[in-house]
């Protein structure tokens, strides 16, 4: 039968659409808590899904991923913080637009251009997904090895900048991934006689202690009193005529950046939305407007944040490489319902991706309407006390993660994750490469052992895919540490010159 | 600050202590009204999985003779053993009782801390024969081929199989044996990994479940060379078993029914009865069935014998 029918008819389960309509409201609200991110959300919602079928938990999943990119704009536009770091540049001209009086229509312009943003994304995920699967079976141990290896050197582009940093803690992720049994030999490694450690350290447990708790734990001790006084003046809902036709450059400007970022591994809506607002800031015909409240920088930002959902979604499931840190998060749910991302997924089954593609789109469609006929309610919910908010937190990370494997072994290894995880973000360590090291670290292991078992090191040395991934990946780690180094040298000189100025609102810019 | 963080550790502090004293009933003693109250049926894999489907459908089926609920519960890890040392830690009271997979006699040759003799069985109600199968293009037609190859150039024809010490890894060291040969065993991370690899002619062939050649072998992506079974399969038309084709190997993957030992004699008459009908069951066997694998029932002292006999068998086979 035709893939697209099997993989759409999922879809027609009532229950399926309630799993959607949950994740919805989910999503929302928890992109407007600033502080509780999607990729949080996922990690908790996750231990609470495993014991669905797949369908029905990745419908859950999914829409939270999607509908938390539309609410993570509010607080972004009416408090300047960003609900989720995907909004940071959101902020740029958001919080602008609501101190002109026009907050009602930064809401309204930010929904649309999220929605459009995300069907941008999800034709890449239609198009492009099943013709890159047709080379999977190429894919054997060695080439997983050298494609692991290259998402490995996205470390580089998941810590925020701090490139040594993120280095480092990467190591850490995988000298943990180390823990375990030999997947070659099966001999135990570092396990010290504990059952539960011998298939490695409980990846949801850990990703929900490096994510939730430790994030909460954050908070608690950094947390001050509001900067910023929420607006409370909406002004109309609308755009005028001149505002629409404004934003159609954004629009495709947004698409094409947020697409090409979404399929760059472990690079996600934050970073994209940053590059899209550069680029259209460049395009536009009023580039002084960017940053004093320009629906086009609006408009450039959400339509790439949201743009990048389909390709990190193809990127993952189609290579095995998360596509951003709620993907990394998502791989392990997928690897429990023995739905194991990577080349072969597709060549099984294609029907999967109308089925993700299908959610989605439902997803967004419902997130839209939700976003315009709830955007004032969810507004009340910014003046809730974060304390609330904590106290809930953490006690759904213990339940949820007591409730994945029904054990306690892997609550106390989440509240111990929880507290390293504070420690590194207190020491400016960022902890998704962490996640990454750990999750990939045992892949790449397992491949490349493979790989020498089934053929030696000719094995790898002889295949074009695995060394031409193999260069690129080189060539990922060197090139950015070189042009930073350039960059420097070039500012060193402007700045003895006259002095520069930085036209990008950086403070907002940390997390 | 500080307060609110004492206050959340403490509390769980205090989760983890309670949960930790679950007590442990004391002597048990015979049982005249068993079962009085709910059965849980300890599962050493995650839900979803093919031997999470065999004890699913099986406490439905024995929740009908009984009289009372099963409730399934999935404690995974540690390639089953973490379930499978909970379940000999429970109470011999008949209100414990778990799946116990092939892995339940061979996990303590491979370094975990578990013993066979800590389970009463009540009865075989699965069996997952194992097959050997080549990618569709494979210039081996048959299991003689493969294994004059391996003979010619020893150590490099490659059989995948799902992972280190599992029963398909024990299978290639079986084969190897009785032909005098060897074929590398390369492990791969799961069963659908293993099928893939040679699917895509990343290995020269692999061994694995009836379940999961099967539907390879079905579109024509795998040819299957043999099945290491006492009797063919109808699953697989017109693949002769390894026997027949000279290579005495019998060998597979199966789950039955146990509990911590040292049952009351009633209570275990009842839960053997209640394991018979079960598996007997319309139900049972249509859905083993369309998942690919055997129902099969061996009473509780036919599987005590068969269960101590592949102990042994895989003790001698890991000793290697």
């Amino acid at each position: 039968m035709n893939p697209v029918t099997v993989g759409l008819e999922q879809l027609a389960d009532p229950f399926v659409l309630l799993c959607i309509l949950i994740g919805a409201l989910v999503g929302m609200l928890v992109g407007a808590f600033p502080g509780v991110t999607a990729t949080m959300a996922v990690a908790l919602a996750s231990s609470f899904t495993l014991t669905m079928d797949p369908v029905p938990g990745l419908a859950v999943l999914l829409t939270i991923y999607v509908s938390a990119n539309f609410g993570d704009r509010v607080p972004a536009i009416l408090v300047n913080t960003p609900g989720t770091p995907a909004s940071i540049a959101t902020t740029f001209d958001g919080y602008p637009m609501a101190k002109k009086g026009l907050a009602g229509v930064a809401l309204t312009t930010s929904a649309f251009a999220s929605a459009i943003g995300t069907f941008a994304g999800l034709l890449l995920l239609v198009f492009a997904a099943i013709p890159l699967s047709k080379i999977a079976l190429q894919f054997g141990p060695a080439e997983m090895f050298a494609l692991v290896v290259f998402g490995l050197t996205m470390m580089v582009g998941v810590s925020g900048g701090k490139i040594g940093k993120g280095l480092i803690a990467g190591a850490i992720g995988l000298a943990l991934a180390v823990i375990g049994r030999d997947p070659i030999t099966g001999t135990e490694r570092f396990t010290f006689g504990i059952l539960e450690l011998s298939d490695g350290i409980p990846f949801i447990a850990a990703i929900i202690g490096l994510f939730g708790v430790a994030d909460v734990l954050d908070q608690m001790l950094s947390h001050r009193a509001e900067k910023y006084t929420p607006i409370t003046q909406f002004g109309r809902w609308w755009p005028n005529r001149a505002e629409l036709r404004q934003m159609v450059r954004p629009l495709f400007v947004g698409s094409g950046v947020g697409a090409v970022v979404g399929a760059v591994p472990a690079a996600g809506g934050d970073i994209a939305g940053i590059m899209s607002w550069a680029a259209a800031k460049k395009a536009s015909k009023h580039p002084e407007e960017f940053g004093k409240g320009s629906i086009e920088g609006l408009t450039a930002t959400d339509t790439a944040s949201n743009a990048t959902l389909g390709p990190s979604v193809t990127t993952t499931l189609a290579l095995g490489i998360p596509g951003d840190s709620v993907m990394a998060v998502l791989i392990g749910s997928l690897i429990i319902w023995g739905i194991q991302p990577g080349p072969a997924l597709f060549t099984n089954r294609p029907d999967l991706v109308y089925t993700i593609a299908g959610i989605m789109v439902v997803a967004t469609v419902l997130t839209l309407v939700l976003s315009l006929v709830r955007l004032r309610g969810v507004t009340k919910l910014l003046e809730l006390k974060p304390a609330f908010l904590w106290t809930v937190i953490i006690v759904f990370c213990m339940v949820g993660t007591f409730a994945v494997n029904n054990s306690v072994f892997d609550v106390g290894v989440m509240l111990l994750f929880g507290l390293v995880g504070l420690v590194l973000r207190r020491t400016g360590f960022p902890a998704g490469p962490v996640v990454l090291g750990l999750i990939l670290g045992k892949l790449a292991e397992g491949n490349l052992r493979r790989a020498l078992e089934i053929g030696g090191i000719e094995n790898i040395l002889t295949s074009p895919i695995a060394v031409t991934t193999l260069i690129i990946s080189a060539a990922a780690i060197t090139l950015p540490a070189l042009f930073a180094r350039v960059k420097r040298r070039k500012l060193a000189r402007l700045n003895t010159a006259q002095q520069a100025t930085t036209s990008l609102p950086t403070d907002s810019l940390r997390k | 600050m500080k307060n609110k963080l004492i206050t959340i550790a403490a509390g769980a502090a205090a989760l983890l202590l309670l949960t930790g004293c679950a007590n442990r009933d004391a002597a048990v003693v015979d049982d005249e009204d068993y079962p009085s109250k709910a059965i849980t049926l300890v599962v050493p894999y995650a839900a979803g999985g093919a031997s999470d489907l065999s004890a699913r459908t099986l406490a439905a089926a024995m929740e009908e003779s009984l009289g009372q609920s099963i409730i399934v519960e999935n404690r995974t890890g540690g390639a089953g053993s973490v379930g499978l040392s909970y379940l000999s830690g429970r109470p011999a009271d008949g209100y414990s009782i778990g799946y116990l997979p092939v892995e339940s006699v061979m996990l303590q040759y491979q370094g975990y801390d578990l013993d066979p003799a800590a389970y009463d069985v009540l009865g075989q109600i699965v069996s997952v024969p194992a097959t050997i199968a080549v990618p569709a293009d494979s210039p081996y037609e048959t299991l003689q081929d493969l294994v004059d190859a391996a003979e010619a150039n020893p150590d490099s024809i490659t059989v995948s199989n799902s992972g280190a010490g599992s029963i398909w890894q024990a299978a290639t060291t079986a084969l190897n044996e009785v032909a005098g040969v060897s074929l590398k065993p390369v492990p791969f991370d799961g069963g659908a990994p293993a099928v893939t690899a040679a699917i895509g002619s990343q290995v020269d062939a692999v061994i694995a479940g009836i379940s999961e050649t099967a539907p390879a072998a079905a579109d024509g992506r795998l040819r299957v060379l043999a099945i290491f079974d006492d009797e063919a399969s109808d699953a697989l038309p017109g693949v002769e078993t390894a026997k027949s084709l000279g290579f005495d190997v019998s060998i597979g993957g199966w789950g039955a029914i146990g509990a911590p030992a040292g049952l009351p004699d009633s209570v275990r008459d009842a839960l053997s009865e209640a394991v018979k009908a079960g598996v007997e069951s319309e139900e049972f066997t249509s859905v083993i069935n369309k998942s690919g694998n055997l129902p099969v029932y061996k009473n509780s002292s036919d599987f005590t014998t068969f269960f101590n006999a592949e102990s042994e068998r895989f003790g001698a086979l890991f000793a290697e």
